[in-house]
């Protein structure tokens, strides 16, 4: 498969370790040369504009996730049975499975526990004054209540931050990081396999569900494990990205953090704006099953196409001063959290988790003040912080 | 204007009820509703109810034509 000759190529590796801590130079050259860039490394289209990535998006007939969203056969092929990986009909029944006990209705219902869990957090983190943003604040959230919520056992928890943020590095393209994490995936499918053969899924979570849908046929059995690993993986670094990415942004703009101690209903969409600016999840591919045109573009058939979520919402033809933090504009239409029928599922659960780990710490923290030189994680598909020192600190402590 | 909801595909995210609240709200129970579902959406209110489509975050609008 070749490109056409008119369409722009790109040379550099955007998956470079280099590249993967500071994406964004590489995706403003790739905006400059067009909406659509072949990318020589990877061997692929990227679409880097916002109008033609949600083009993609929304056109899932031709833009396929059957065949993988990823940049490799191996994770693409490990993927089969995901919802993340399906089409058409089959897709909306598996989303249905599961989707309902997320959507802003069911997860309302969640409210409560979810401001208890923040509340305890947050607490323990002023304590310590000094804290880690990632540990401390923004992986404790998710990690108390997403295992609790798709119903993993006990057993093996310890395992599940390292296995999910795997499994995205995983579906980036074969090199070093996506081959060390594609065995880590492999882990946790073997896992997801013993706990839907065991059925030791805890009662009254998804994975029961998943297993009734299963025992009245709705589903096949053999795609269990793959829906538990479905919900389950994507919903600890992503919220973990955008709380630990909204503390940064905080830290670097104390006159917005003031704005929403004074004004707590901005926390709505300051949400949009925090996923806009942050992009945890980066991009991911799709298959066109027809030749079609995008940006003035010819794709041919067959060929593969990463829509590349982080840049669309950089797009100064989209947004204003796009590099620019501005809890006050209107983000609603970011694609942080992709769109149409793959956009994600669990959007709802992770908006709830973020307005209120910052609403509690709205009410308790004067300011949050950068303590260190943050670090990034390395990871093919999540772009988020590893190591986040902040202080907190409280209107007591200005007093004293 | 008129705008449909496919009643399959909303799951209830309320993004539209922020552009349009005239037009798209949700009640107690998190259930969307729609002011002119059918109807013709008036003019002052059809800006807001076009940018709700666009920004649904699950492609569940879609403006009649």
């Amino acid at each position: 498969m070749t490109a056409e000759t008119t369409v722009p190529r790109y040379g550099e590796d955007i998956y470079s370790t280099a590249a993967i801590l500071d994406p964004y130079p590489h995706y403003a050259e790739l905006r400059a040369l067009g909406p659509v860039v072949w990318l020589s490394r990877q061997k692929v289209y990227a679409v880097v504009r916002y109008a033609e990535c949600k083009q993609v998006l929304l056109d899932d007939e031709t833009f396929i996730s059957g065949d993988g969203v990823a940049l490799n056969p191996v994770a693409n092929r490990l993927g089969r049975g995901t919802t993340l990986n399906s089409d058409g009909e089959e897709h909306a029944l598996k989303r249905s499975v599961l989707a309902h006990r997320l959507t802003p209705k069911a997860v309302r219902k969640m409210s409560a526990e979810v401001q208890d869990k923040a509340e305890q957090i947050v607490d323990a983190a002023i304590t310590k004054q000094w804290v880690d943003g990632v540990d401390d604040l923004a992986t404790a959230l998710p990690t108390s209540i997403v295992p609790d919520l798709v119903g993993w056992p006990e057993e093996g928890r310890e395992n599940l931050l390292r296995w999910a943020g795997a499994t995205f590095d995983s579906l980036g393209p074969l090199n070093r990081h996506a081959v060390t994490a594609t065995k880590a995936a492999g882990e946790m499918l073997a896992f997801s396999r013993r706990v839907v053969r065991d059925r030791s899924v805890l009662p009254g979570s998804m994975g029961a569900d998943v297993l009734a849908a299963a025992d009245e046929n709705r589903i096949e059995r053999s795609q269990c494990p793959a829906l538990m690993i479905d919900y389950l993986a994507p919903s600890l670094d992503t919220t973990i990205g955008a709380i630990s990415g909204a503390l940064h942004l905080f830290s670097q703009h104390p006159d917005q953090w003031a704005s929403v101690r004074a004004n707590p209903d901005l926390l709505s969409n300051a949400v949009n704006e925090i996923v806009r600016y942050t992009s945890p999840l980066r991009a991911f591919s799709r298959r066109a099953v027809r030749e079609v045109e995008v940006g003035g573009v010819v794709i041919p058939r067959d060929a593969r196409v990463l829509v590349v979520y982080a840049s669309a919402n950089r797009d100064p033809r989209q947004w204003h001063d796009p590099d620019s933090f501005d809890i006050t504009r209107d983000a609603s239409g970011q694609l942080g959290f992709g769109s149409g029928v793959h956009g994600c599922a669990g959007q709802g659960l992770a908006r709830l988790e973020t307005q209120t780990l910052l609403r509690v710490l709205a009410e308790r923290v004067e300011r949050i003040e950068p303590a260190g030189t943050p670090s990034r994680a390395v990871n093919n598909v999540i772009h988020r912080f590893d190591r986040l020192p902040l202080r907190l600190v409280t209107a007591e402590r200005i007093a004293s | 204007m008129k705008i449909d909801v496919d009643w399959d595909r909303c799951e209830g995210h309320g993004i539209c009820a922020e552009q349009a609240p005239e037009v798209f709200s949700l009640d107690d129970e998190g259930e969307l509703h729609h002011a002119y579902d059918g109807a013709d959406i008036p003019d002052e209110f059809a800006a807001g109810a076009r940018s709700a489509v666009g920004v649904c975050p699950v492609a569940a609008l879609r403006e009649q034509t």
